[in-house]
């Protein structure tokens, strides 16, 4: 606790502070001199004067100016607005209440002036509104003003660099503030029962084993608990709790599921996806090895500072590391594409601004986009700190860099991926080939100054070989799928690329074609309009506020990245463990200490705890930077164990509504990838393997055979995988097409891949009903989990028995049986005669899309090869009526509340 | 129905002194009303709006805005140079003169070619505006700028921020819905996406073909009795769940989903069939004739949609993105989409819906006057962010006006010029919506439609 004065509330002190001076000398200033000089002035400044002064190429509105006392007084359009010593009257007062429909100023909502700015302007025009030069202003604020400068690389003006901040919006730059724990007692209980001893709040009682176990698989692996690890759970907590979570923990950390659950948070924020987006969504054939190397780096435990310093910097270390190589896909995951139709300039800069943005969020939590055109509103981040942070890239170039494969990956499937692939191009070449003789056939010939449009082709024609040429270039990309070739970077000159459809080679000599750009402040943000030369650098408000050693970044041919990377990671940058141990806390508990994982500046959520949120921190450097440490010392405290019922929920409402104690367990539903796995595993259908390439799973048939325009004519179709071993993955090996979201996850509140997101949303909407009790792969997966029941169990009664057991982790209730097996009869007597036609695959299908040149519909033909030896699930008509039956009531837990929440 | 907004109620509650709490609690009401009808924060023109979305970049040139000059340099030659200019636009360049005859329609005299025969009758109610501008050329950034006010996509898209904003009067229905094409447009369903609203305010794609919304119903096999015996058996083992969970609301409101969804798989189906309307309807929207069918059933269906209670409704045309051969691709889709377009605006007046109806008609960008070499030389045009089409109908805003201009040649907008935003700005005035209160805390920071804000078109409005 080395600043006991800056948990005083912001508010309290000018207060205090003009009490004191009232009772000071003479020549003392007057109050409303001091209100100007600490508030009013800065209000006007930052809320009124952008639309309230004259300026090039703008517009005054309302006819009223505000630059000076005498303009003020002047009025605008709507008269008088400044009465000095009488604000009741004064408009200015009035607008900024917002208590007149007609005047409320200023117009924003996120700009409203918060009571305490309405009650300054209230007493300043009470005080006879005085208005103050320049020094003066400074002489007073120095004298009085509260609230902290914060020493950074400098604003754009003046004003900027020295406005102060409230000191607590500062928290995240400080460095850490260790508390002695005392011994004996687990940290993170030790800080949230402080809290709840204080509130007089009793927290509930330790979950139920059942419960807990059903936590635990789903937070650490992202599925269900198997029937024997539930008993041998249940065993061992009943001879020692904490023990048994510990090894419980271990267990499942050990698991390589653990890797894909903990990769799927990481890779939320990282944007993963498979395809580049925009106009195009050309596949990124090496993208999965990125997402591999997610998965890998948390199975392995990798010090976190390690994976940091590869994702930022892997080239740098050593480019001849497969690993490292890989690594550095993070920097190309956003959406990103050059075609004919964009200037190189400008998607170069697209890139630069969202990575600088990107590793902003990811590993500082800090938005820096907001800085791009002007000093950040909220937080000490000046633009000439978003330029320095921006040149550490200014030298990165991409490349699909040769990387053998290593040991690890996962090679399986590749043939089978380059034959699907080959079998699309060789359709496509016949039909061109078909065409292109047609064509030649009937072409006129063209004369003239201008082409007159007919030239005696059918509508769609031209259409249509451009759609082959276009697809026959996309497929053959996704050849490289299974190259030993890495989505990575280099440092070099940028050269200049008109079109991108195809990988993207190393340059022989980097340093030899193009150039080297130059690294300058952007003024507001414009490509074409340099301002100062910048070089690269930190956010210098960490080092200022953190303490941190001065450290010097290399420009040139340096190593620009590698020095951020090491910067970040640096134990006395106040930002990266803070960060990580909060996102850590928040996969956990669904919320962060903090509560904008990606956003610790002014605009985020102050952390609740953040003595525990330092603690944590320090604990992680402390332990190697180890998450699997981390994790198991959250989920061995008593705060992460509790049950999700209070016994006394009156209570804990009146203490806390917001449930940001820890007095009770939060509830959760599933994640949309868990949800969907949950089923697999369930009807023991999961293929459980790890990593390679992306599988396709089935997904809704209208939706994969959705025509999709990209530039230049209409994508090729989803194709499934054709076997159910292949489709039948966990979700997160499911192919990522920007373009192309699986309706079942995205119903589920699945992120798009286009922005970093934070924390999972979960919303509740009737589409979620319609897909889990409706979609054809719900009712696949309840009909194989109706056989796996009947071939495992002997009666109607254990069969339904093991249903619970193996969906909701507990036994049936007699009641329960009873109910299910009147339903099972029930729907068995329906199913009884029922006759399901054999379900028939295409392996072409007709599609109609529109010409470009004509205006009108066309139709064509296109094969898809992965039907020709496709292999559906269990059908229907593969089982008996019982078994069918069975599968109603399979459905219907698979749409229980607790089959989809965890307690 | 948001029930789980627990932690996102602590993000908003955590802000403190930075927001009124007049603002917080506003923002809290129309988060948790989810789609429950409201208010806006200002007497409402338009109760309700039909987004006329023509994909791909619409001819400002050969529809609505005339240019004789580019008669007189049809085929000259000239060169256009410069790091700004993209690969499409640099090089040897041709003027292109419209293939298109323009007259002086209603009482209005507004410019229109002949080719919008039916369209023609309705002009006087309808509010042309050439002054609008986009920022990019590309076709999915100026889409999801159109859209979202973004042009890189992840935002909400209009309808979901109106839909936040006011609700939405069925509660069957959503209350922001797409008509696509058969094909969706570049950038896919991000287009119309909630983005960071809750999903409430999602826009539903309502497929022209096979089932309208995905998993409407069961697979074959599975009867209504079936279905709602599963439902039973649902409610009976939730029940029993729920019990010793009262805390929790998101449960028993999830069971209310399903009955919701139970309701509207009955509900839809009837308001989707054209075949209740009255043949003459039918016709007027140009059903059954070829060339007019795809987008008069979109037009109907929009209509019957508002009619029962949705807030928003989108429809697509196109593809209008004619490099080449401008007067067959722009001739025929002109004619697909003009007697639906009329007949729609026809049967909102004799319905006496116009008056609070908005009807919004707009691409992601105009076009150019001139035209490269793709494959020699043709009539056509390239992509230009600088002038576009747009008009607006009904929805108080000013009937039989044009307002702004374009340059001489049409290149670029010279009077009256707005960015997007300020279209977006005036589209939510209209519905009764102020663009600066209608705000979403996101990431740490209020988010809005217009970005940063924009202003009202004030020469929009009647």
């Amino acid at each position: 606790m080395t600043h006991p004065i800056l948990r005083v509330p912001w508010g309290l002190v000018p207060v205090l502070l003009l009490g004191a001076f009232q009772v000071c000398a003479a020549d003392d200033p007057a109050p409303g001199e001091v209100l100007f000089a600490l508030h009013v002035r800065e209000i006007i400044a930052e809320k009124c004067i952008a639309c309230h002064s004259q300026g090039e190429g703008k517009k005054l509105k309302g006819g009223l100016e505000m630059t000076s006392r005498e303009l003020l007084l002047k009025g605008g359009d709507s008269g008088v607005v400044l009465i000095p010593g009488n604000a009741a009257e004064s408009l200015f007062h009035i607008a900024t209440t917002w208590e007149d429909e007609d005047y409320e100023m200023p117009p924003k909502e996120a700009d409203r002036l918060s009571s305490e700015q309405q009650d300054q302007i209230r007493d300043w025009i009470n005080a006879g509104a005085p208005w103050l030069d320049a020094r003066r202003i400074r002489e007073l604020r120095d004298r009085f003003a509260e609230g902290e400068v914060v020493e950074t690389s400098g604003g754009l003006g003046e004003d900027w660099t020295n406005r102060r901040y409230e000191p607590e919006k500062l928290w995240a730059y400080r460095p850490l503030e260790v508390e002695k724990v005392p011994e004996g007692i687990h940290p993170v209980d030790w800080f949230v029962d402080r809290r709840l001893e204080k509130a007089g709040l009793q927290p509930a009682p330790i979950a139920a084993p059942g419960e807990l176990v059903r936590r635990m698989t789903f937070g650490l692996t992202g599925l269900p608990p198997a029937p024997g690890e539930i008993r041998r759970f249940k065993e061992e907590f009943g001879k020692d709790p904490i023990a048994a979570v510990r090894a419980y923990a271990g267990r499942l950390m050990a698991s390589p599921h653990y890797g894909e659950q903990f990769g799927r948070h990481w890779l939320d924020v990282a944007r993963y996806a498979d395809s580049a987006g925009f106009a195009n969504d050309y596949t990124r054939p090496n993208a999965w090895r990125y997402r591999d190397y997610v998965v890998r780096s948390f199975n392995n435990d990798k010090p976190y500072d390690q994976f940091v310093r590869e994702q930022i910097a892997g080239d740098e270390i050593d480019e001849s590391d497969t690993e490292n190589l890989v690594a550095t896909g993070f920097l190309r995951m956003g959406p990103w594409e050059q075609t004919g139709m964009s200037v190189f300039r400008v998607t170069r800069q697209q890139w630069l601004d969202d990575v600088t943005d990107s590793v902003g969020q990811t590993f500082l939590a800090h938005a820096l986009q907001c800085a791009r055109c002007h000093d950040h509103k909220f937080d000490p981040i000046p633009t000439r700190d978003y330029y320095r942070m921006l040149s550490v890239f200014s030298t990165t170039q991409f490349a699909d860099r040769e990387a053998p494969f290593m040991g690890e990956e996962n090679r399986t499937g590749f043939a089978q991926a380059d034959h699907w692939a080959s079998e699309k191009v060789a359709h496509y070449q016949r039909q061109r080939k078909g065409l292109d003789e047609r064509i030649r056939a009937s072409r006129k010939e063209e004369k003239g100054e201008a082409k007159t449009g007919d030239n005696g082709l059918d509508p769609g024609d031209e259409a249509s070989l451009a759609r082959m040429s276009k697809n026959i270039s996309r497929h053959q990309w996704e050849f490289d799928r299974t190259k030993p070739i890495a989505v990575a970077v280099y440092d070099g000159n940028t050269i200049e690329r008109r079109n991108v459809s195809s990988r993207i080679m190393m340059p022989g000599n980097p340093w030899g074609k193009g150039v080297m750009e130059k690294d300058s402040i952007l003024t507001g943000g414009d490509v074409y309009s340099r301002g100062a030369p910048v070089r690269p650098g930190p956010l210098s408000a960490a080092v200022t506020l953190g303490e941190m050693d001065p450290s010097k970044f290399p420009d040139g041919r340096g190593k620009r990245r590698l020095a951020l990377a090491e910067w970040i990671v640096d134990k006395k940058n106040p930002l990266a463990a803070r960060v990580m141990v909060n996102r850590v806390w928040s996969w956990h508990f669904g919320r962060g200490i903090a509560g904008n994982p990606s956003n610790f500046g002014g605009g985020g959520s102050l952390p609740t705890h953040p003595e525990l949120l330092d603690y944590l921190a320090a604990w992680f450097m402390g332990q190697g930077w180890s998450v699997k440490k981390l994790n198991e010392l959250i989920v061995s405290s008593a705060a992460y164990r509790r049950s999700s019922r209070h016994p006394d929920s009156a209570l804990l409402n009146a203490k806390d509504l917001r449930r940001e104690l820890y007095a009770v367990g939060l509830p959760r539903r599933l994640t949309a990838e868990e949800l969907r796995d949950a089923m697999l595993a369930v009807s023991g259908e999961l293929n459980r393997q790890v990593g390679g390439i992306p599988s396709r799973p089935d997904i809704n048939r209208e939706v994969a055979f959705q025509p999709r325009q990209i530039m230049g004519g209409t994508a090729s179709v989803y194709e499934p995988d054709p076997l159910p071993r292949q489709r039948n993955r966990r979700s997160l090996y499911a192919e990522k097409t920007r373009g192309l979201r699986d309706p079942f996850l995205e119903t589920f509140n699945q992120p798009g891949p286009d922005q970093s997101c934070e924390l999972r949303e979960t919303s509740m909407v009737a589409p979620q009903a319609l897909t889990l009790f409706n979609a054809e792969e719900v009712h696949e997966r309840a009909l194989a989990f109706a056989a796996r029941l009947l071939r495992e169990t002997g009666s109607d009664r254990a069969a339904l028995g093991r249903a619970f057991t193996l969906a909701l982790g507990r036994p049936a209730s007699a009641g329960e049986i009873a109910a299910c097996l009147v339903h099972w009869k029930a729907a068995v007597e329906e199913e009884e005669g029922r006759i399901y036609e054999p379900l028939s695959f295409p392996e072409k299908i007709k599609r109609t899309v529109m010409a470009e040149k004509t205006g009108r519909p066309y139709e064509f033909w296109e094969h898809l090869p992965a039907y020709e030896a496709y292999v559906p699930d269990l059908q229907r008509r593969d089982v008996d009526a019982r078994t069918r039956g069975l599968a109603q009531v399979c459905l219907v837990i698979f749409n229980l509340n607790e089959f989809a929440y965890l307690d | 129905m948001n029930q789980f907004s627990l932690p996102r109620r602590d993000f908003l509650y955590g802000l403190g002194s930075s927001v009124g709490s007049l603002a917080l609690t506003s923002l809290l009401q129309a988060e948790e009303a989810g789609l429950k009808p409201r208010k806006g924060h200002l007497p409402a023109r338009a109760k309700r709006c039909i987004f006329l979305m023509m994909e791909g970049g619409p001819s400002h040139i050969d529809t609505f805005d005339p240019k004789p000059e580019l008669a007189k340099r049809h085929l000259q030659v000239f060169n256009r140079q410069g790091e700004r200019e993209s690969a499409m636009s640099s090089g040897k360049r041709y003027f292109v003169q419209s293939p298109f005859e323009f007259v002086k329609a209603g009482q209005s005299g507004a410019d229109i070619t002949t080719e919008w025969s039916h369209l023609r009758e309705m002009v006087d109610d309808m509010c042309f505006f050439r002054g609008a501008q986009v920022e990019s050329v590309n076709h999915p950034t100026a889409c999801y700028h159109v859209n979202t006010g973004n042009r890189f996509g992840g935002d909400p898209a209009l309808g979901s921020w109106v839909t936040y904003g006011l609700g939405s009067p069925n509660q069957n229905l959503p209350g922001f819905v797409v008509l696509p094409r058969n094909s969706y447009p570049q950038g896919g369903g991000s287009n119309w996406s909630n983005g960071f609203l809750p999903a409430d305010f999602q826009g539903t794609p309502l497929r022209p073909e096979g089932s309208p919304i995905l998993d409407l119903t069961p697979p074959r096999g599975v009867t209504r009795k079936r279905q709602r015996a599963n439902l039973d058996l649902l409610a009976k083992l939730n029940a029993k769940h729920q019990e010793s969970r009262a805390e929790t609301n998101a449960l028993e409101a999830r069971m209310a989903s399903y009955e919701l969804a139970y309701r509207m798989q009955a509900e839809v189906p009837g308001i989707l069939d054209l075949e209740g309307e009255t043949e003459r309807t039918r016709e007027m929207y140009g059903i059954g004739k070829q060339h007019t069918d795809a987008f008069g059933r979109k037009c109907l269906l929009a209509r019957r949609l508002v009619e029962s209670g949705v807030r928003f409704v989108q429809a697509y045309a196109g593809n209008w993105d004619s490099h080449d051969y401008i007067e067959r691709a722009h001739g025929s889709l002109i004619r697909s989409v003009d007697q639906p377009i009329a007949a729609l605006l026809k049967d909102f007046k004799q319905r006496d819906m116009l008056k609070d109806t908005l009807v919004f008609f707009c691409g992601e960008f105009g076009r150019t006057p001139d035209n490269g070499m793709r494959g020699g030389k043709s009539y056509g045009r390239d992509h230009n962010a600088k002038a576009m089409a747009m008009w607006f109908a009904g929805g108080g805003t000013r009937g039989g006006a044009t307002v702004g201009a374009t340059d001489e040649l049409g290149g670029e907008a010279v009077e009256c010029v707005h960015h997007i935003r300020d279209v977006h700005v005036t589209l939510l005035h209209l519905l009764g919506l102020d663009d600066n209160r209608l705000t979403y805390h996101h990431a740490g920071r209020f988010k809005q439609l217009s970005q940063f804000g924009g202003e009202v078109i004030e020469e929009l409005l009647g």
